[in-house]
């Protein structure tokens, strides 16, 4: 293939090396001068009459092209050649340097040296052999002392270096580079993390038995939510946990963080899980309620120990040590005495940061041990100020303390459209934070103007303001 | 399949991790599962777009939701009030937003002319919608109408009337009550007939184009007109429009000039000179529209007569006459084509059926949308490269000429041919080109016209010359 692409541009230079004079274009004089200035060099001159061929060749020999090779500049094909022949180069490697070669690539990873020893010497070897799971490489990996190392030990070893870590970074950093030799497939990265994340559950698992003991708590509730939920799971939520004790500050940085390979999966989440925390609306509150940056801590500490007991709750159901109804109950119980417990423990806040979330409904300090009835009745006391100033209250099909809930939201949507299309858009001139402001000037301006001249309430425009200056 | 109760401890850390994600992202209420499920109910089907029916607030709500949205390419204004106050609220979509660029056509869609058909009105509110959603998809058809063309949507000219409509207790409204705006008035017969005038300047000569003189005099301080009558007038004599469409409903037809019946007869085909454009644009919308294109479709009333219609379109005289519509007095007043739509049998259907007029109706507003980039434009301008304003652009063998924008800017519709196009402004020497015009895009043709005084310059200069060479030839 090489060897044809070549031979055709050398005919391609030879039958048109007077192209130039040959048509005369407007700007003729132009080409000329830059003719001869490239002369020197003969390589550039050739690749500019080799790119305004490109075309015709391209017609000409259809059949030939691969659908990837579209661009057939010379350099394009130097560079395919390249690589293909570095592919081969890999695939030879592969077979031969194997398990040394995996195992540097694993350790090329980490800034630490000293933990590289660890890893290796952590590996676990008393499980059993399962089947090999990466089914297309048949010589399979090797221990450092020359042993098989079956892809379970593999995974125990990511696993375990993405528990001591805390960093769910490692893994991706791992399955981008064994996808991006061609080590793994696609299916083969998803087996993988699937495996991780059982390794990593196991750790965290005996973890939360200590912590259980500890707290000296039994009540949990089961979210039977497992319809919602995908089965397939990130590992990186299980990082987040500062389970050893009371160490969480770095955890959430980190973890805030989605990485790219597997973003999808997170992003479906976002959504189900929301659903299961409406069902702590006192633990939701709370944590709202909490100061960031004063109460780190004690924010990490409520956030672990509401999974650990929430994750023992449904373990137990599903082993059948309780049933889904007591599970419930245990759950909803457990909120409850949150809401007690943390009420006595925490100073409350004014509640800034409820108040950027959900600008409209609360400019009232948050009470979190407010049952939620009592809350959406404060919610809907406060939309009721926001009427529309026009005629005809009555006959608002919805009834009037609906809507203004649905309005904010459909706001709060289209603003986190616009600013997601705007991120998306402005990827290039890097200048995100300045546009930001820019932007939230331009749209306090508009939104007076439009209150001016009737189109938005006073109300309305003050919320669009709010949630604007809390971005 | 990895069923565990892991899985579950792991979704939920992500839940926290999201929530703690706070600002700028998915920031969301918490606590009553009653929230959640409205939330739900009002974004239902795609993509922001409720397809249910928007009572003034929820239309305005809707408006600024796309605003919100699109801030980039979108701003809300209004053209006036209604009877009762309402604000006359309209949404334009553009590159530049509140920016007439100079050789960008403008657009408009006027919905619920008449209160209670309200099918217009709510597809209009739908296209805001879908528009915004698709220029942030990278559509690339809507990316290119909005960055070359400006989209004016008024979702109701008539709120008030809607209001009234749409108060009718139980499914089956009334076929009158809330047609007409609060005083009573029927706006589609509200406007100044210039069809009249045009009628007899065909006769016995006279302009064929921008036939509303003084205009003070006939608009505002007309006791007649209603306040949304004159907002419309004053909102086509302020921007350049060029092509335009007014939904209504109660039939299924796309209408085209003239509504008025020549000799004053009920049925008469009255074409007007641009018939054949306007033929194509009708077509345009109705052939997208599998109902109203449907050659075996029953009429919506057993004993309605609808042998005048063709491929869904039909000529407004040869239907039925109607004077002092808002679309003759388009283009007679104005450079702005119109045509009038018809959307549905029924004025108020149920609200369930809402999302299938959408679907019928998307294709062809788009299709309709498109037609504006087609014909011949460009820029008049003198010789020093000064735009002229209100230059007349004539098109041998039609009887309607369209003038220049503020910035010498025109568009000039037409179908597939060869013409003549000349241009002249008082004070200048006319100047006819040929062009070739294809069905599209539009062909630009600029004219750099010569002043009078100029051309005397010239001559005199030329004069001049002569002299000096005759003189040094006969040496005195």
């Amino acid at each position: 293939m090489g060897f044809l692409w070549t031979g055709t541009w050398i005919l391609v230079l030879v039958l048109h090396s007077t192209p130039i004079q040959a048509f005369p274009k407007p700007g003729g004089n132009q080409d000329k001068s830059l003719h001869n200035r490239e002369l020197s060099a003969e390589r550039p001159l050739n690749e500019q009459i080799a790119e305004a061929e490109a075309d015709k060749i391209k017609k000409a020999y259809p059949p030939e092209s691969k659908p990837g090779d579209s661009n057939y500049s010379f350099v394009d094909n130097l560079n395919l050649l390249k690589a293909i022949t570095e592919k081969e180069k890999i695939e030879k490697e592969r077979q031969s340097v194997r398990s040394s070669s995996f195992d540097n690539k694993l350790n090329v990873e980490d800034v630490d040296s000293t933990k590289n020893r660890k890893l290796i010497d952590d590996y676990d070897s008393t499980k059993s052999g399962l089947d090999h799971k990466f089914q297309d490489d048949p010589d399979g990996l090797h221990q450092l002392d020359g042993t098989p190392l079956t892809a379970e030990d593999i995974v125990h070893k990511i696993a375990t270096r993405i528990y001591e870590e805390n960093d769910r970074g490692v893994f991706d950093k791992i399955v981008s580079k064994l996808l991006n030799l061609g080590l793994i497939t696609e299916n083969q990265a998803h087996t993988l993390e699937d495996e991780v994340a059982e390794a990593l559950q196991k750790l965290i698992s005996e973890e939360a038995n200590n912590y259980e003991e500890e707290l000296n708590k039994s009540t949990s509730r089961t979210e039977n939510q497992a319809g919602k939920i995908p089965e397939k799971v990130t590992p990186m939520a299980a990082i987040q946990d500062g389970f050893t004790n009371g160490e969480n500050d770095e955890t959430v940085s980190n973890t805030l963080t989605l990485t790219n390979g597997l973003e999808r999966r997170t992003k479906t989440y976002g959504e189900d899980d929301f659903e299961e925390l409406q069902y702590f609306p006192n633990f939701y509150a709370l944590l709202k309620s909490i100061d960031s940056e004063k109460e780190a801590k004690e924010k990490e500490t409520l956030i672990t120990i509401m999974k650990t007991l929430i994750d023992f709750v449904k373990m137990m159901v599903k082993y059948g040590t309780i049933s889904p109804e007591e599970g419930v109950s245990y759950l909803e119980n457990l909120d409850e005495t949150i809401a007690l417990q943390t009420k006595n423990k925490l100073e409350k806040n004014a509640t800034d940061n409820k108040s950027k979330l959900f600008p409209v409904p609360s400019e009232k300090s948050h009470e979190e041990t407010d049952s939620t009835k009592e809350e959406a009745a404060k919610m809907e006391k406060e939309y009721g100020a926001l009427k529309d100033s026009t005629k005809d209250d009555k006959s608002n099909p919805g009834g009037k303390t609906d809507e203004p809930k649905g309005k904010t939201e459909a706001y709060l949507e289209a603003i986190r459209k616009n600013i997601e299309w705007l991120k998306k858009h402005d990827k290039k001139g890097n200048k995100e934070d300045y546009d930001l402001s820019k932007m939230r000037d331009f749209i306090n301006q508009q939104a007076d103007a439009y209150v001016e001249k009737g189109i938005l309430d006073k109300e309305e425009a003050d919320a669009i303001k709010r949630i604007y200056s809390s971005l | 399949m990895a069923g565990r109760g892991g899985s579950a401890l792991l979704a939920l850390c992500v839940a926290l991790a999201a929530c703690g994600w706070l600002l700028g992202a998915d920031a969301q209420e918490p606590g009553a599962p009653a929230a959640g499920m409205r939330r739900r109910r009002r974004l239902q089907q795609e993509d922001g777009i409720s397809f249910e029916y928007h009572r003034y607030p929820e239309l305005r709500e809707a408006l600024v939701s796309v605003w919100l949205q699109c801030t980039a390419i979108s701003r809300i204004y209004t053209v006036g009030r209604s009877f009762e106050g309402r604000e006359l609220l309209v949404i334009e979509l553009s590159d530049n937003p509140g920016v007439h660029e100079p050789g960008e056509p403008e657009f408009k869609y006027i919905g619920n002319m008449h209160g209670n058909e309200a099918v217009g009105r709510e597809l209009l509110i739908f296209l805001a919608q879908y528009l915004c959603n698709e220029y942030q998809k990278g559509n690339e058809t809507i990316v290119n109408l909005i960055h070359n063309t400006r989209i004016h949507i008024m979702p109701s000219l008539n709120p008030d009337g809607f209001e009234k409509a749409a108060s009718q207790p139980g499914e089956l409204k009334d076929w009158f009550v809330g047609r007409s705006n609060a005083q009573g008035i029927d706006l589609n017969r509200n406007f100044p007939d210039l069809d009249r005038i045009v009628y007899l300047n065909e006769k016995e000569g006279g302009p064929n184009n921008h036939l509303l003189k003084n205009l003070k005099k006939i608009v505002d301080q007309n006791t007649k007109l209603a306040p949304e009558t004159k907002a419309v007038i004053h909102w086509i004599m302020d921007i350049p429009f060029v092509l335009s469409a007014n939904l209504h409903g109660g039939d299924l037809v796309a209408n085209y000039p003239y509504d008025e019946t020549r000799s004053g007869s009920a049925h008469e085909y009255s074409s007007c000179p641009d018939d054949a454009i306007f033929q194509s644009v009708a077509r345009a919308y109705s052939s997208f529209n599998p109902a109203m294109s449907d050659p075996n479709r029953p009429p919506c009333r057993k004993n309605d007569d609808d042998s005048s219609f063709v491929d869904g379109t039909t000529n407004g005289g040869a239907w039925y006459s109607v004077p002092g519509g808002m679309q003759d007095f388009n283009y007679l007043s104005s450079n702005c084509f119109e045509i009038t739509v018809e959307l549905s049998c029924e004025k108020f259907p149920p609200e369930e059926t809402l999302k299938s007029y959408w679907e019928d109706n998307k294709n062809s507003l788009i299709s309709y949308l498109e037609q504006i980039h087609r014909g011949v434009k460009g820029f008049v301008r003198d010789l020093q490269g000064n735009p002229i304003a209100n230059a007349t652009i004539s098109v041998e063998g039609i009887d309607h000429d369209i003038t220049s924008a503020k910035d010498g800017d025109y568009w000039r519709l037409l179908v597939p041919g060869n013409y003549k196009l000349t241009a002249s402004a008082p004070g200048y020497l006319a100047i006819t080109k040929k062009v070739a015009v294809p069905y599209s895009p539009a062909v630009g043709v600029d004219f750099e016209l010569e002043s009078f005084s100029e051309r005397k310059e010239e001559e005199k200069e030329e004069l001049m010359e002569w002299w000096k060479m005759m003189s040094e030839t006969l040496n005195f």
